[in-house]
């Protein structure tokens, strides 16, 4: 957030439903190009020209709950200003094309139900027993 | 009779791979060991309840506290209660600083102006008993960890503790060594385990970000309801 006019003219630009979602998550009014939507449902959009650098990509979550780890790999890429076109355009970008790639992205599971959990698969060090008493004469 | 077993075995090499172990088994023969071959091996869920977990009780599903649904009025009310709690202490994370090695200086530039702290509301205290947080970052040592307590205890209710660096998170590399708690949940209550050797910045911030998350579930006046 700059200034209030960049703030109302931005918000004239992308109307109200679209700033009020941006208040609510971002705290700004950005306007920009839409580029994709993502497997998940993330929206990206760019706006080189009058953004200030490194806030130029911006990233519309779809879950309310975000997390940077939804972001896919390639736009994560794309997101981080490694690459210059998004993976929809470039061919390298593209996902599921490598053999060792993961059919669809995983987030971060921690605090659900996939959240890491250790465990042993070595033989327990102490063994219970059941306790037999000699019956007394 | 040996002569025909040992052809059936030739043939048996021929035809089966499966079956292929048969000459093999003249030499277990003179082993004292008893065999156990994989097949006789029965798996956990094999027999009787195939819901059971590894301590054999009876599988339950627990929903997660954030997985739970709201039920009567008085708890939607209190929801709302616990959002606007939530977003206060969410929005002023005030940390201890713990900074015992390295990784304090990774937390120092989280607070410099690339990834700016501030900006979350995260201002460092020097005190405990003005820090909501702890931040434990670096190796701590058998000999800090009592001060670690006293710390710990010194700060108000709500706290929380996020163990940065593989040091705090369980010894990392100086976990053999004769004078380095093991884990610094092993003094205090952990909640944020933040991996890395050190971590980077982001990753300290991402592990706010996920502090955070945490708070944002907590049920603070519904639990206090339900008592």
């Amino acid at each position: 957030m700059s200034t209030i006019l960049r703030t109302l003219r931005n918000l004239y630009r992308v109307g109200l439903r679209d700033a009020a979602h941006q208040m609510q998550y971002m705290g700004d009014t950005k306007a920009g190009t839409f580029i994709a939507k993502d497997k998940f449902g993330n929206k990206y959009y760019e706006n080189l020209e009058e953004e200030l650098p490194l806030r130029t990509r911006w990233v519309d979550y779809k879950e309310k709950e975000f997390d940077p780890s939804q972001i896919e790999p390639g736009w994560h890429a794309w997101i981080s200003y490694m690459v210059d076109k998004p993976p929809t355009q470039d061919p390298i970008l593209q996902t599921g094309v490598r053999p060792w790639e993961l059919p669809e992205h995983r987030p971060n599971f921690t605090a659900s139900r996939g959240a890491f959990k250790t465990y042993s698969t070595v033989k327990p060090k102490i063994k219970a027993w059941t306790p037999e008493a000699a019956p007394r004469a | 009779m040996f002569s025909s077993a040992r052809s059936a075995a030739a043939l048996a090499l021929r035809v089966k791979p499966a079956s292929a172990l048969i000459p093999y088994r003249s030499i277990a023969a003179i082993s004292s060991s008893s065999s156990k071959p994989a097949s006789a091996v029965t798996a956990h869920n094999a027999s009787g309840n195939p819901s059971t977990s590894v301590t054999g009780k009876p599988r339950r599903e627990v929903p997660l506290p954030s997985q739970e649904e709201k039920k009567g009025a008085m708890q939607y009310a209190l929801t709302t209660l616990d959002q606007i709690a939530n977003w206060a202490r969410q929005g002023s994370l005030w940390p201890m600083t713990f900074g015992l090695a390295c990784c304090a200086v990774e937390m120092m530039h989280l607070s410099t102006p690339r990834y700016d702290q501030d900006r979350l509301g995260i201002i460092f205290r020097a005190s405990p008993r003005q820090s909501d947080v702890m931040i434990v970052a670096g190796t701590l040592t058998n000999k800090m960890a009592p001060a670690l307590r006293q710390v710990y205890d010194q700060m108000p209710d709500p706290r929380w503790v996020v163990s940065m660096g593989s040091c705090a998170n369980g010894g990392g590399y100086y976990h053999y060594s004769y004078s380095v708690t093991r884990g610094c949940d092993r003094i205090v209550p952990v909640d944020i385990y933040v991996p890395g050797c050190p971590p980077t910045s982001e990753a300290l911030m991402y592990g706010i970000f996920q502090l955070q998350k945490k708070m944002r579930h907590t049920k603070i006046t519904r639990m206090w309801y339900r008592k």
